[in-house]
């Protein structure tokens, strides 16, 4: 089926329609992201088929990352992580009684940024695969070094962001060294008295709906489920005509923060709230009005939302080019792909042209969806926000058990894993460890052993990570470019942050 | 000097070679964790005692409990009656409620009748959707 039969076909419209709203609902909810949607939705995609399940949960996640800008601008609170600097101007907006103007210029802007970054995506993740195909184990395994040190030079605290990281992929070694892979079939590391339950250990799926969505849930309950909002709270503003005027000069920042979320997408384990915050300092660093920032100015509202829907298609080209997830959400997609038994990779692309051309058109219609439901409805979509948590979250928590009970046919100690790194989750973050990296780690980890130990099982030479390739040398260089730029920021943080202290 | 890189790869231990490395690397990792924060690590049990102190205990254990005993009953429930996915159906309508009461905070007629609706509804609508329409096996 190429591009054109995609487009007319309705299941596939529909789908793409009712995974938008359903997107922009759950990043509309604070305390609900897109990543808790496409991990609700992940079992539906079993029976969809792969077209049609990718649609849906693209869908999902171009609506998540939209639908937080709602509660950002009209209530202050970021629905996803990634709308916090939309919180910064759209709020203050809000406030003047400019609501509606500042929902439609972040919704204009959310599209272009969308748009923007699935030019990218078209066109750039092709040609990384091309390249990706000559890579050996040793580059493979250096990839995911990496990854792993940029995703850990961007967590709050790098040490605890590298342990979080390595602590995930320690528990993704639990279970038996993978014969399929090339292992040896022997297990490992499995705690006394559950091997029956451990053999395969810990599964993907369950590790990620039960840190993404019960440990929501804990975290709520624990502060008492604290009351939502009321529709009083988010009332449009009464005179708050939008025209298109307010644009104007903005070229470039949408065209600027677009690319900076695309960018910010491709590193790998890089997440949403990175995009939105790198666009709107780059926004305000240029801005002939720098002091306007951060009470009510239209152009930051611009920035942060093309920098984090600019994420979208962004965060999908280390996946579908290198098999390395960009996201927390699109480390879900590889759930979606491993139900279907296809592997991500650099022949993805080339060997599944129909998927992708599918995949390119469900963010581009799903962008389109999103534009005009947006547009048109926001009003009665500000409604959500006040949906009573008690009716949702026992909802979720049933769709969670689900999500985990079918992604292996009816294994109940998938559910009991939900249960387990819910909990984890929550003491995860009392601890003040980062759930971002642990995450990657536990998804990358099993590759990265392979990788690691058949490099060394055919050169038989440490030496071999250094001297294999000139691409080898440029990964190390960028991985030692990472760290000291991470070193080097912390530094700062920590110099600025002691006058105050 | 070559000879200082050059590794052998035992293949029937090979499964213990990565996860050594990693265990060495997440030792380390937690020692230097240890010796930086040690202030905070030694002040640990504050700030479990603050958490729990502030915590909303009916609703946070609650919540465990009740999810714990949903998991429970979900698998011999089903077993009744194997392969139709009833052990997730009864187990849930029930967890609704409960859980629904559990996070109410005013328990007016009209918020507990919505989520009596929603209870009665959204399970069964679930469970004819997965495994009548989608084939899916539940509990």
């Amino acid at each position: 089926m190429d591009l054109l039969a995609h487009l007319i076909d309705p299941w596939f419209l529909g789908l793409i329609f009712g995974g938008t709203l359903m997107g922009i609902v759950f990043g509309a909810i604070p305390g609900m992201t897109a990543t808790m949607a496409v991990a609700v939705c992940l079992p539906l995609t079993f029976s969809l088929g792969l077209v049609n399940g990718l649609a849906l949960l693209l869908s999902l996640y171009v609506g998540g990352i939209t639908g937080g800008l709602v509660p950002a601008i009209l209530l202050g609170i970021p629905g996803t992580p990634s709308s916090i600097t939309t919180t910064f101007d759209g709020f203050p907006m809000a406030k003047r009684g400019e609501g509606e103007r500042a929902l439609k210029i972040a919704i204009i802007a959310s599209v272009v940024g969308g748009l923007v970054s699935l030019v990218a995506l078209y066109f750039f993740a092709p040609v990384l695969a091309q390249f990706a195909i000559k890579f050996s184990y040793v580059e493979k395994f250096l990839i995911i070094f990496f990854a792993l040190t940029v995703m850990a030079a961007l967590s709050k605290d790098m040490l605890l962001g590298i342990f979080s990281g390595v602590l995930g992929i320690f528990l993704s070694l639990i279970g038996t060294y993978d014969i399929t892979n090339g292992g040896n079939g022997h297990t490992r590391l499995i705690p006394p008295g559950m091997e029956y339950w451990l053999d395969g250990g810990f599964a993907l799926l369950p590790v990620l709906i039960g840190i993404f969505g019960v440990t929501v849930i804990l975290e709520e309950a624990e502060l008492g489920m604290p009351r939502g909002q009321s529709l009083k709270d988010i009332e449009v503003g009464p005179h708050s005509r939008f025209s298109f005027s307010v644009f104007r000069g903005q070229w470039v920042n949408l065209l600027r923060s677009g690319g900076i979320g695309t960018f910010v997408g491709i590193l790998p384990g890089v997440g949403g709230s990175a995009a939105s915050i790198l666009s709107y300092t780059a926004a305000k660093t240029t801005s002939r009005h720098p002091e306007r920032y951060g009470k009510g100015e239209p152009a930051g509202v611009i920035a942060s939302e093309a920098g984090n829907n600019g994420l979208t298609g962004g965060a999908l080209v280390p996946l579908l080019s290198l098999g390395i997830p960009g996201d927390s959400t699109t480390a879900l997609l590889i759930g979606a792909f491993a139900l279907q038994g296809i592997q991500v990779g650099p022949l993805f692309i080339s060997q599944n042209i129909d998927t992708w051309n599918a995949m390119i058109a469900a963010m581009l219609i799903s962008n389109l969806v999103m534009l005009v439901v947006m547009f048109f409805a926001i009003r009665w979509f500000a409604m959500v926000i006040a949906v009573p948590k008690q009716i949702l979250y026992p909802f979720i928590l049933m769709m969670c058990v689900i999500g985990a009970y079918t992604i292996n046919y009816g294994i109940i100690f998938d559910v009991w894993t939900l249960l387990i790194f819910g909990v984890f989750g929550w003491i995860m973050a009392k601890l003040r460890l980062e759930v971002a990296p642990f995450i990657i780690g536990f998804i990358l980890g099993p590759a990265a052993e392979i990788y690691f130990v058949k490099s060394l099982e055919s050169f038989g030479d440490l030496a071999i990570f250094f001297t294999k390739s000139w691409i080898a040398v440029v990964l190390w260089v960028l991985i030692v470019a990472s760290v000291a730029g991470s070193i080097a920021i912390s530094r700062r943080n920590a110099r600025m942050g002691e006058p105050s202290a | 000097m070559d000879n200082l890189t050059r590794v052998t790869i035992d293949f029937d231990t090979s499964h213990l070679i990565f996860p050594t490395i990693i265990a060495i690397v997440l030792g380390l990792l937690g020692l230097a964790i240890l010796v930086r924060d040690r202030a905070a690590i030694l002040g640990s049990g504050r700030m479990w005692a603050t958490t729990f102190r502030a915590m909303d205990k009916t609703r946070f254990f609650g919540a465990l409990a009740l999810t714990i005993v949903y998991f429970l009953l979900m698998v011999p429930v089903g077993n009744i009656w194997p392969n139709a996915g009833y052990g997730f159906l009864i187990c849930s309508v029930p967890y609704v409620v409960a859980l629904g009461l559990l996070f109410m905070h005013a328990r007016t007629p009209a918020a507990i009748g919505a989520m009596l609706a929603v209870a009665v509804i959204a399970p069964p609508l679930i469970w004819w959707l997965f495994s009548e329409i989608f084939f899916l096996t539940l509990p």
